[in-house]
């Protein structure tokens, strides 16, 4: 069990902050260009060959796996680009692209001249793509998988997946009860196969209200739905979980 | 004890200097270009931003079949209005959902494993969406949160909240301010704020 999965209804946290920036630090924008050309570049996409040395995929899930396997106290003790700078970092490491050694050296050039300027060049055919990336993006939908079993109204049960590295089922629905909003039309693949947890492959998605009241009995607020989209895998018989059923309003 | 929560004092110039020749470096190993970073910048500021949420919101308001379309065929739907760029099918904008809110119904869009948003529509998400404390809270007690930020929702008014899982990004459609019946979509567009696209916040009058 992660804390990341399960944040969904912690207490005791204090108020939250209405903090309106995208970036509270000019350096969040380099790193946030950084992961949006990664994906861009990531050999798996049907997009035009560059001379880019990047030959590695890599996809949200990659990120996620990274917030997803840090350690919880660290998960909140870093800023969310503080997090992706770490985990960013520590891929191209990973992967031979760059060495601690080097990205250390260079970090310590940047604290001693931090106007010292970037160096110049690169093919415009790797920004092109880049552009393409976001103008097309990557849609996961397909007409391969199965069909969806249940239907609008139907009151269905969450699974508890095993997780290994990476999940898209919230933590706080698992073994609980809901009642189908909406059966999306067509299946849904996600970015990466995630092992035993289940998504990866074409399957149905559907939209489940929850009772909030259910899910934290006499602790959570009333005259309130909490919705989630929920991959086909993660969905079963309502009576095949512990939790007692919700019917449908 | 560990010492997990004592940041280092130059935290923010070390975090600076590290993206900084991180940046540096693939650009010498070739991996992106010296101008990457500032092509995808750029891609928000110009082509993927709130701005674009606000026409398709003002459409919804001027015009109700709009408004249903949107609602039932969201990504077919934004792609109809005229003057928008063409991004809008774009990435974590492929497929779209949005959701209105009317008398009795306030809506809000929350992602409590990540941070998905609405790139096309609503450009990149702030930092109060991306927060754990948030995001953790909104799923159990959104009047309080949402109170916190300013907007007080009674009991009266059903509260829907949509957590974000899988590959569906989702906005809200605010209802329309009181007192702006003379105004053209341009002028509506101004009043459509992206915290109101979240359901953080309502549209207002000028």
């Amino acid at each position: 069990m992660k804390l990341q999965h399960y944040l969904g209804g912690l207490e005791d946290l204090g108020p939250a902050t209405f903090e309106k920036r995208v970036f509270v630090e000019e350096w969040e924008k380099g790193i946030f260009g950084i992961h949006t050309a990664m994906m861009a570049l990531s050999p798996q996409l049907p997009l035009p060959a560059t001379p880019s040395t990047f030959h590695t995929i890599w996809t949200w899930a990659d990120l996620r796996k990274g917030a997803e396997s840090l350690n919880p106290f660290d998960y909140f003790k870093f800023r969310y680009y503080e997090k992706w700078l770490g985990g960013i970092s520590g891929y191209f490491i990973a992967h031979g692209y760059i060495t601690e050694d080097e990205l250390d050296a260079k970090t310590a050039e940047y604290l001693a001249d931090p106007d010292k300027p970037l160096p110049a060049g690169g093919d415009p055919a790797i920004d092109q793509r880049v552009e393409q990336y976001l103008a097309q993006g990557d849609s996961p939908k397909s007409d391969a998988g199965p069909a969806p079993v249940f239907n609008k109204g139907d009151t269905i049960g969450v699974k508890d997946v095993p997780t290994i590295e990476h999940t898209r089922l919230p933590g706080y629905l698992r073994n609980h009860t809901g009642v189908v909003e909406t059966v999306y039309p067509g299946n849904y693949g996600y970015l990466c196969d995630t092992g035993p947890d289940g998504a990866g492959p074409p399957m149905p998605v559907y939209c489940v209200g929850f009772d909030p009241q259910q899910l934290w009995p006499g602790n959570a607020e009333t005259n309130f739905t909490i919705y989630a989209d929920l991959y086909a895998v993660y969905v079963t018989e309502p009576d095949a979980v512990p939790a007692p059923v919700v019917k449908a309003a | 004890m560990t010492n997990r929560f004592n940041y280092p004092t130059d935290r923010e110039a070390h975090n600076a200097a590290r993206a900084k020749a991180l940046q540096a470096l693939l650009i010498e190993k070739g991996v992106i270009t010296s101008s990457t970073v500032d092509t995808v910048l750029q891609v928000f500021e110009t082509k993927m931003g709130p701005f674009n949420g606000a026409k398709v919101v003002a459409r919804a308001w001027v015009d109700p079949a709009f408004k249903e379309r949107l609602i039932t065929d969201t990504t077919a739907a934004v792609a109809e209005v005229d003057g928008l760029p063409d991004v809008m099918t774009g990435a974590e904008g492929e497929h779209m959902r949005a959701v209105a809110n009317g008398p009795g119904v306030h809506n809000l869009i929350i992602c409590t494993l990540c941070s998905c948003y609405p790139w096309p529509v609503l450009g990149l998400p702030p930092y109060w969406y991306k927060d754990p404390t948030f995001r953790s809270r909104a799923a159990r007690e959104p009047r309080a949160v949402l109170k916190e930020f300013g907007l007080d929702i009674p009991t009266s008014t059903e509260v829907k909240v949509w957590d974000s899982s899988a590959q569906i990004r989702w906005f809200v459609v605010p209802e329309r301010p009181d007192g702006t019946d003379g105004l053209g979509e341009e002028e509506l567009a101004a009043l459509v704020t992206p915290e109101s696209m979240m359901g953080v916040a309502v549209a207002t009058a000028a």
